[in-house]
C-alpha cells in the first residue's frame, strides 16, 4: 500500500511538473490564436486587440496558468479559443476513436508478438530464425510514416480498403454487420502501420525473454526430466520470462493515446493526431496542452499499472 | 450569367414581409434533384457561429446553411440579389434601402424578415463581442446604422460614401433572431451554435440545413426545404438531398479522397498533385481544371521600417528594383508551378480582371539591367560581390513560411537568382506563425516571401494593405502615417477612390496606386497561381471561380445526372 502511494505520488509531482513546463513552453513559442487573423486585411489591430483582451491572453503568464490550472481541476481542462468550448468533451469524443485505433493495434500486435517470439526463440540460430529476424529488422528500419504512405499508395490504387475516415457516408442506415465490416475496413490501413511499426520491438523482448529463460538451470533440468517441449515453453519459461514484459506491457499502455498521433494524421484516422496538429498549427494552447496531460497521466498510469503488478508477480520486489 | 426574375405570385404586394413566398427563380438553370455530395473538408469546423468564425473549413460549412443580403456571383464577381431583392442608393450614396424577399422561411420553418436582419447587423456592429467580420461594417472607422422601414425593407446609413457598398453585404449571414437573442442578451452568444448544439437549434436561410454531426469525421447537411430559389421548371433548389462534409485531416488526404472516388469534388489542389490526379483523370472518371490565375499574389516584402535596424540598402529605391529585375518570374512560374501559374508585374492578380491595371507588366528579367540600376544608384562590385554605397557587402535573408514548399522553392531560386548580382542571400524558413510574428510584431527581418489572397475583387477591403496605417501594410507595419511622400500619395488615391462611385474613375486611381507600387517597389510582386479544381464527371452545372469557394460555390445548383446506385431522388 505504501510503495503504490508513494508511486502515485511520484506521478501526481511529474503531471505538475509537466504541466508547467509546457504551459511555459507553449506560452514562449511566437504569435497566439489569434496572429493568422493579421493577415486578414478586412480585420483591424484594433478588433484582434479586442479579441485577445477578451481570451484573456493580455494576462501575465503566472494569472494565466492559475486560470488553466483552476479550468483543469474542474474538469474542462482549459478553454479551446479556436472552438470557443472547453476543451475537454473535444478531447473525450476524439478519445474513442485513438483507443479504439491503439487498443486494436495494441491487441493485436501482442498477439502475434507472443507467439512469434517463442517460436524465433525455440529455433534459436536456425534459418528460421534468422529469416524472421531479418524481416523484422527491416520493418524495424522502416518509419512508420513510410508504411503509412506505401499502404495509402496501395489502397488508392486497388481500391481494396478506404482512404482516411472510420466511416463511410450512409453509416447510419447501414444494418450492424455493414457497420461492423465498414469500420473494421476503415480500421485496417491505420491499425496495420501500428501493428507493423509495434511487432519487431515487441517480438524482440519476448525472443529475448525467452532465450535467457532457455539458457536458466531450471529450463535444462526441466528438460532433462522429459517435460514436453510445448508445455515447457508455455506453462514453464513464459511466466518465467514476462518481467520485462510486463513493464513493456505497461508502457505499451501509456502510450495507448500518444503513440498512434503522427499514424492517424497521415492516414486520416479522426483521433486525438489531426486535433492535436491543428491546435499546435493554430497556436490553441489549451487543447494542446490538454492532449499532453493526458498522454503523459496515461503515461504515468501504465508504469504505475506495470510497477505494480511486477509488485505482485514477483517476490523479489515484494522483499527489496 | 443567369438571368434573374422574381416569382409571379412575388407580385401581391403585402403589407407584411409574410404572404406570398417571393421566389427567386433562376432562368436558365436545370438539372434534376437527389443524391448525395461528398466533399472531403480539410479539417473540421470549429463552429457554426457566423459572428465568430474564423476559419476558413466553419465558414464553408455556414455558407451552406446560411444567406445573405446581397451577394457576390464568385463566377462574374458581381453582385446580385440575394435575400433582398432589389436595392436604391440615395443621391449622397450614403443611404441603402433594401427590399427583402417577401414569404420566406428559416429553414425551421420560421418567417423572415426585417427584425431579423437588424438584429443580424446588430450583433455584428456588437463592440462587446468583436466579430472579426466588424470592422467590414465601419467604413470610414464608423459603424454603419440599421433600421426597419417596414416587415421586408431595411435601409442601412453609411458615415461615408462608400464605393459599391453593395459589395459590403456579402458573406454577412442573416441570424435568426427568434434563435439567437437569448442567448444574445444573457450574453451566451459566443458559445452558442458549437459543434454540440443539436442540429434541430442551428437554423439559417442557405440551400442545406444541419442533419447530423459526428465531431472529428463528419457533417451530414441535408436539403434546406424553405429555400428561396428555384430553376426554370419551378423546382426548387437545392437539387442535392444531401453533402456529406467528410474531414480529411490534411490537404494530401482531400488529395488522396478525391484520387479514389471518396469525395466527389475538390476544391483546389497544388500544381504537383494537379499533375498526378490529371493523369488519373480519364481512369477514375472525374475532371481536372485549370482555371487560370486567381485572386492569390506571391510577393517579396522588404522591410523599410527605419526603426528595425535592417541594412540601409534595403531602403534604396534602385536596389529594390534591381532585385525586381534580376528575379526570373518565368522560371518561378515552370519550376515551381509546372507552369500553372502567371508572373506578376503588379500586386493585383489577372484573376482580378475589372481592378489589374493591365498594362504593367512582369519585368523581362535581365542581369545586366539589375546592374545598370545599382551602378545608378551608387553599388559597386568587389571580387565578384556586390557593395553598397557605404562599401558593406549586400546579404539579407529571405523569410518564408516553412509549411508551404512552393514558397521555400521559390525562395531558393531568387537566392540563386541574385547571386548572379552579387548579392549573398540566406533563405530562413520559419513555421508560419513565427514568421507572422517577425513581420507584424517584432519586424525583425529583412525581406519575407508571403503570399496575399483579396477576398473581395474590389479594392476597398485593401484599404489595410495599402493605406501606411494599415495593419496590412507589410513593408512597414510600425507606421501610423506615410513616412514617404509616395505613401502619402497612395493614401490619398485609396481614400479617394473609396468615395467615388464611379468605375472608370476608381480604376484610374487604383491604376495609379499599382503604378505607385510598381515604381517604389516595397514589395516585388511574383506570381499567381491558377486555380486548380476538380469534380466527377457526373457532377451537373459544375462552374469554378477564380474566386473562393472556388468550387462550390453555387452548390444549391449542383446536381447528379445519373444518380449512384442506392440514392434517392
Amino acid at each position: 500500500m505504501r510503495y503504490a502511494a508513494r508511486r502515485l505520488l511520484h506521478s501526481l509531482v511529474l503531471l505538475i511538473g509537466v504541466s508547467l513546463l509546457s504551459f511555459l513552453f507553449a506560452n514562449l513559442a511566437p504569435g497566439d490564436y489569434f496572429s493568422a487573423m493579421q493577415t486578414d486585411p478586412r480585420i483591424s489591430a484594433e478588433t484582434i486587440a479586442g479579441l485577445r483582451a477578451r481570451a484573456g491572453l493580455d494576462q501575465p503568464l503566472p494569472v494565466r496558468y492559475a486560470g488553466w490550472a483552476e479550468s483543469m481541476l474542474r474538469g474542462d481542462f482549459g478553454y479551446s479559443l479556436a472552438y470557443n468550448s472547453p476543451v475537454a468533451p473535444l478531447v473525450w469524443e476524439r478519445i474513442r476513436a485513438t483507443l479504439l485505433l491503439t487498443g486494436t493495434a495494441t491487441f493485436v500486435a501482442w498477439l502475434l508478438a507472443i507467439p512469434l517470439g517463442i517460436w524465433s526463440a525455440a529455433h534459436y540460430g536456425g534459418w528460421r530464425d534468422h529469416a524472421l529476424n531479418a524481416a523484422l529488422s527491416l520493418l524495424l528500419a522502416v518509419p512508420d510514416l513510410v508504411l503509412a504512405i506505401v499502404l495509402l499508395a496501395g489502397a488508392v490504387e486497388t481500391g481494396w480498403l478506404p482512404v482516411g475516415g472510420i466511416t463511410s457516408p450512409g453509416w447510419d442506415i447501414m444494418d450492424a454487420a455493414a457497420r461492423l465490416r465498414d469500420i473494421l475496413s476503415h480500421l485496417a490501413l491505420p491499425a496495420g502501420v501500428l501493428v507493423l511499426g509495434m511487432l519487431p520491438v515487441l517480438t524482440r523482448h519476448v525472443r529475448a525473454g525467452m532465450l535467457e529463460a532457455l539458457r536458466s538451470p531450471f529450463a535444462l533440468n526441466a528438460r532433462a526430466q522429459g517435460i514436453p517441449r510445448r508445455r515447457l515453453l508455455f506453462h514453464h519459461l513464459l511466466p518465467a520470462a514476462a518481467n520485462p514484459l510486463v513493464s513493456l506491457f505497461g508502457f505499451s499502455l501509456g502510450t495507448l493515446l500518444s503513440a498512434s498521433l503522427l499514424v492517424e494524421v497521415v492516414t486520416g484516422w479522426p483521433g486525438l493526431g489531426p486535433l492535436f496538429l491543428d491546435a499546435i498549427m493554430g497556436r490553441d494552447f489549451a487543447l494542446v496542452l490538454a492532449v499532453v496531460m493526458l498522454s503523459t497521466a496515461l503515461l504515468a498510469a501504465g508504469n504505475l499499472a506495470a510497477d505494480l503488478l511486477l509488485y505482485r508477480l514477483d517476490p523479489r520486489i515484494r522483499v527489496q | 450569367m443567369f438571368r434573374y426574375s422574381t416569382f409571379a405570385l412575388a407580385l401581391v404586394v403585402s403589407a407584411l414581409c409574410a404572404g406570398a413566398e417571393d421566389l427567386l427563380v433562376l432562368q436558365d438553370l436545370s438539372g434534376r434533384q437527389g443524391g448525395r455530395l461528398v466533399y472531403a473538408q480539410r479539417s473540421e469546423p470549429k463552429t457554426f457561429n457566423p459572428i465568430f468564425a474564423a476559419d476558413s473549413v466553419s465558414r464553408e460549412a455556414i455558407g451552406m446553411m446560411m444567406a445573405d443580403l446581397v451577394h457576390i456571383n464568385r463566377y462574374t464577381q458581381r453582385t446580385e440579389p440575394a435575400l433582398a431583392k432589389s436595392w436604391t442608393v440615395s443621391p449622397d450614396g450614403r443611404r441603402y434601402a433594401l427590399e427583402l424577399r417577401r414569404g420566406i422561411r428559416f429553414s425551421d420553418g420560421q418567417p423572415f424578415s426585417a427584425d431579423d436582419v437588424v438584429f443580424s447587423f446588430r450583433v455584428y456592429l456588437d463592440t462587446a463581442l468583436d466579430s472579426p467580420q466588424r470592422d467590414l461594417l465601419m467604413p470610414g472607422g464608423k459603424p454603419i446604422v440599421v433600421k426597419k422601414v417596414g416587415d421586408c425593407r431595411v435601409e442601412f446609413d453609411l458615415p461615408v460614401r462608400y464605393a459599391a457598398a453593395e459589395r459590403l453585404f456579402d458573406g454577412f449571414a442573416i441570424l435568426p433572431r427568434h434563435l439567437l437573442e437569448p442567448a444574445y442578451k444573457t450574453g451566451k452568444l459566443a458559445e452558442a451554435w458549437g459543434l454540440r448544439t443539436p442540429p434541430a437549434a442551428i437554423t439559417g436561410l442557405g440551400p442545406f440545413r444541419l442533419k447530423q454531426n459526428i465531431p472529428g469525421q463528419r457533417l451530414v447537411l441535408e436539403r434546406n426545404p424553405y429555400y428561396w430559389k428555384a430553376d426554370k421548371n419551378g423546382i426548387r433548389l437545392p437539387y442535392l438531398n444531401e453533402v456529406d462534409l467528410t474531414q480529411a485531416g490534411s490537404e494530401d488526404m482531400q488529395v488522396l479522397r478525391f484520387e479514389s472516388g471518396e469525395s466527389d469534388v475538390i476544391r483546389r489542389v497544388g500544381a504537383h498533385d494537379f499533375a498526378v490526379l490529371e493523369k488519373e483523370s480519364r481512369r477514375r472518371g472525374y475532371t481536372v481544371s485549370d482555371l487560370g490565375p486567381g485572386m492569390e499574389y506571391t510577393s517579396l516584402y522588404f522591410n523599410l521600417d527605419p526603426a528595425a535596424g535592417r541594412p540601409g540598402f534595403l531602403r534604396r529605391r534602385s536596389f529594390r528594383q534591381a532585385v525586381s529585375t534580376a528575379i526570373d518570374r518565368n522560371a518561378l512560374v515552370r519550376l515551381v508551378y509546372g507552369g500553372h501559374a502567371a508572373p506578376l508585374g503588379t500586386p493585383v492578380p489577372p484573376g482580378n480582371k475589372a481592378w489589374v491595371d493591365a498594362s504593367l507588366r512582369p519585368p523581362v528579367p535581365s542581369v545586366s539591367a539589375a546592374r545598370a540600376l545599382l551602378s545608378s544608384g551608387g553599388f559597386k562590385w568587389s571580387g565578384g560581390n556586390l557593395l553598397d554605397p557605404a562599401g558593406k557587402r549586400v546579404e539579407f535573408s529571405i523569410i518564408t513560411s516553412a509549411g508551404n514548399d512552393d514558397r521555400v522553392q521559390m525562395a531558393t531560386l531568387i537566392q540563386a537568382d541574385l547571386k548572379e548580382l552579387g548579392i549573398q542571400v540566406d533563405v530562413v524558413p520559419l513555421e508560419f506563425r513565427s514568421l507572422l510574428d517577425r513581420v507584424l510584431r517584432t519586424h525583425q527581418f529583412d525581406t519575407a516571401l508571403m503570399s496575399m489572397a483579396d477576398g473581395d475583387a474590389d479594392p476597398n477591403p485593401d484599404m489595410n494593405t495599402w493605406m501606411s496605417d494599415g495593419g496590412n501594410h507589410l513593408w512597414n507595419t510600425a507606421e501610423k502615417s506615410p513616412s514617404m511622400p509616395w505613401e502619402a500619395e497612395i493614401d490619398r488615391l485609396m481614400r479617394q477612390q473609396m468615395t467615388v462611385p464611379d468605375y472608370a474613375r476608381r480604376k484610374k486611381m487604383y491604376d495609379l496606386v499599382q503604378q505607385i507600387l510598381m515604381e517604389h517597389m516595397p514589395l516585388v510582386p511574383l506570381v499567381s497561381p491558377d486555380i486548380l479544381v476538380g469534380a466527377k464527371r457526373n457532377l451537373g452545372n459544375f462552374r469554378p471561380a477564380l474566386m473562393d469557394h472556388y468550387t462550390l460555390w453555387n452548390i444549391e445548383e449542383l446536381y447528379w445526372r445519373e444518380l449512384r446506385t442506392g440514392e434517392r431522388p
